[in-house]
């Protein structure tokens, strides 16, 4: 069974007296453990298909299953839910809450689960993903505190730490430099490898897609092409540096 | 919901905490709208205890005889001679009083003093006033020990009134029998009062002879007496008046009224005052000089029933009430708007972390109550801050007023469950606002 299915999905966009069609008629099927990168240039329809694929947002038309559910027609609450216990996110800025520790923004899906969870066993958790993060010792500064390659790994953490069967990360190295920017994609993929986590990535980088393996590319809200790759490997890079040396 | 609490707590005071000028000019309303609600309700209390205090000490009309008298200046005669100061008052007059006076009930001469007294190894400071037997049927006491002292006897005797003796003897105790000492006397405990006019439950009473002798004085302080019938008292005092004057040897025209011996024009004071309870009750917490001018000026206030006293200062605090409540009520309006507005300021500020939030997974109602709890908390921190001041403010205002002030702990918990609820109203708004954001506008604000 796929983790996602989205079968003729449509999204229209009402702008005064306009209408946008953002998604045309989109269907693909993502099976668990694969590494999706989609790319597109601007207002080709990919943000509206994170937003969709994230429970973020409803389609107009058609269906998207997730994990064999369909979420196409819930509430909002019931999404919030969903995006809880299935989805993880990993945005472009960070989305970091300032003036609160690592921990306590490794916390904040956890404060949402259902049943509530007692406070000593949600920092036991926050504390594991910042460990698996390689962020044990940065646990308790402040965002201001860290390098931006660090913040992005506590908001790694953040989308990791209520156990998703799926991690959306839009644009995750958008705002990073190279050497940055290649340290997370090496994470995101031993989350793959090792977790069999499924991933969706949203880039305009051809370089960033390129670790996926499999590249969707989207322009006008359909689907131009969808092709298999071999994912680049971060021992490829020239100017690939180690973990540890990565700020 | 309930086990989130904590950590919208913690995230409350987190976000006021950033803003701390802000967060404080924001209470300001909820501070002032409490501390009004708060001085409203004890005063409300206090004089209505008052009130209560003067009409349930006797029912019957009072009396008093006082040496000496408002006056100060003695610009004619040179004499300075302020209430209490005069040492022309003898035990002479209140048998004069009483063989010369009709329509008196009781009566009894008074000595008194404020001083230390020891039993054992409890020692108080309290007021001792010397009294005769009379004085129990001028103020209808009921012995709730013992018996009243004896009059002819003047011995070393003493009755005590019902705190004075938990205080002296704790709850276990039977003060009866035992022994007090007063400067260099000592007094066998005979019975205990349950008088509650005036203090009279935290005095220490005693044979005026005896206490007279003990201080070494040959005059009185005051006396004290009934009117067999409520309405005489104007009567009465007038009589009291005319009898002193001439014992006293004190000439001129007598101005009109009980309060005579204001001099009237060119007259000489009197060395005494003669006051009614109802006049007592009407310059409660006026200074001398007003408390005069406002006697001399209301000659048919004898003719006052003590009821129809009680009417009037339950009015004068009704009017006290109504200015408080509407102070309370604007500043706790302005208030909310103010807790509205921050909060609504807050959320567009915050508008990436709701969106963050609601990515995370937190429902519309998970976003309501956080900004529920923190307006509620910044109303309530407010309404503890009120509180104080509040309590300040009427402790000062009693003061100044000679109004008793009672804050119950009811009249607390009603002041913050004010605040609480200023909080909820004015903070729904803003919370509802937050919760219907849209999670993808959110995340993309800037």
């Amino acid at each position: 069974m796929p983790v996602i299915s989205l079968q003729n999905l449509k999204k229209v966009y009402k702008l005064g007296d306009n209408t946008v069609n953002a998604l045309r008629g989109v269907s693909l099927d993502i099976e668990e453990g694969e590494f999706v990168a989609i790319t597109g240039p601007s207002g080709s329809g990919k943000s509206t298909m994170m937003h969709i694929l994230g429970c973020l947002d409803r389609p107009t038309e058609g269906h998207y299953l997730l994990n064999g559910n369909d979420v196409s027609n819930l509430s909002r609450d019931e999404l919030a839910d969903i995006r809880n216990r299935q989805i993880g996110f990993v945005f472009q800025g960070f989305n970091l809450l300032p003036r609160t520790t690592a921990a306590e923004n490794v916390e904040v899906p956890l404060l949402y689960s259902r049943p509530v969870l007692p406070a000593s066993e949600r920092r036991a958790r926050a504390l594991e993903a910042l460990r698996a993060m390689g962020l044990t010792d940065r646990a308790f500064h402040h965002p201001s505190q860290l390098s931006g390659g660090q913040q992005q790994r506590v908001a790694i953490a953040r989308a990791l730490v209520n156990r998703p069967t799926l991690i959306l990360a839009d644009e995750p190295t958008g705002n990073l430099d190279t050497a940055t920017s290649i340290e997370v994609m090496r994470l995101l993929q031993e989350l793959r490898e090792k977790q069999k986590i499924t991933i969706v990535l949203i880039t305009h980088e051809p370089d960033i897609a390129a670790y996926g393996t499999r590249i969707i590319a989207v322009r006008d809200g359909i689907i131009i092409s969808d092709k298999p790759n071999v994912p680049r490997r971060v021992s490829d890079e020239p100017e690939a540096l180690p973990l540890a040396a990565v700020g | 919901m309930f086990a989130m609490l904590p950590v919208n707590l913690k995230l409350a005071v987190r976000s006021l905490n950033r803003n701390r000028l802000r967060t404080l000019l924001t209470m300001l309303g909820i501070i002032i709208g409490v501390a009004a609600v708060l001085t409203m309700v004890a005063l409300g209390t206090g004089a209505r205890a008052s009130v209560e205090g003067e009409v349930g000490s006797a029912g019957t009309n009072i009396i008093f005889v006082r040496a000496g008298n408002y006056t100060r200046g003695g610009d004619a005669v040179g004499i300075v001679s302020g209430r209490g100061a005069a040492t022309t008052l003898v035990a002479g007059d209140a048998d004069a009083i009483r063989a010369g006076v009709s329509g008196i009930k009781a009566l009894s001469p008074g000595v008194a003093l404020r001083t230390f007294i020891a039993s054992g190894s409890s020692r108080a400071f309290t007021r001792v006033q010397g009294i005769d037997s009379g004085f129990a049927a001028i103020y209808s006491w009921n012995m709730s020990a013992g018996r009243m002292l004896d009059s002819a006897a003047a011995a070393p005797e003493a009755v005590l009134g019902a705190n004075l003796a938990a205080t002296l003897f704790g709850a276990d105790t039977d003060p009866l029998g035992q022994m007090i000492q007063v400067r260099d006397s000592a007094y066998r405990v005979v019975g205990v009062s349950d008088g509650q006019a005036e203090d009279h439950a935290d005095v220490l009473f005693v044979p005026w002879q005896t206490l007279q002798k003990s201080l070494g004085q040959n005059h009185l302080d005051t006396i004290t007496l009934a009117a067999e019938k409520a309405g005489e008292s104007s009567r009465i005092a007038s009589d009291i008046t005319n009898l002193l004057r001439e014992r006293h040897g004190i000439t001129g025209t007598p101005s009109a009224g009980y309060l005579a011996g204001q001099g009237g024009v060119g007259g000489v004071p009197d060395d005494f005052t003669v006051e009614t309870q109802a006049a007592q009750a009407l310059t409660k917490g006026l200074y001398t000089p007003a408390a005069a001018f406002a006697l001399a000026n209301l000659p048919k206030l004898d003719e006052v029933t003590l009821e129809e006293m009680a009417d009037t200062l339950d009015r004068a605090s009704d009017t006290m009430t109504a200015l408080l409540a509407s102070i309370a009520g604007v500043s706790l309006i302005v208030g909310g708007i103010g807790i509205m507005n921050i909060m609504l300021v807050s959320i567009t500020e915050r508008t990436r972390e709701i969106g963050l939030r609601m990515a995370a997974g937190a429902r519309s109602g998970d976003v309501a109550l956080q900004f529920l709890i923190e307006a509620v908390t910044l109303s309530m921190v407010g309404g503890l801050v009120g509180l104080v001041l509040g309590l300040v403010s009427a402790q000062l205002i009693g003061w100044s007023l000679g109004w008793p002030t009672t804050v119950s702990l009811g009249a607390m918990a009603l002041a913050i469950g004010i605040a609480a609820s200023v909080g909820l109203v004015f903070g729904s708004y803003p919370a509802r606002r937050a919760a219907q954001l849209d999670p993808i506008e959110a995340l993309r604000t800037e």
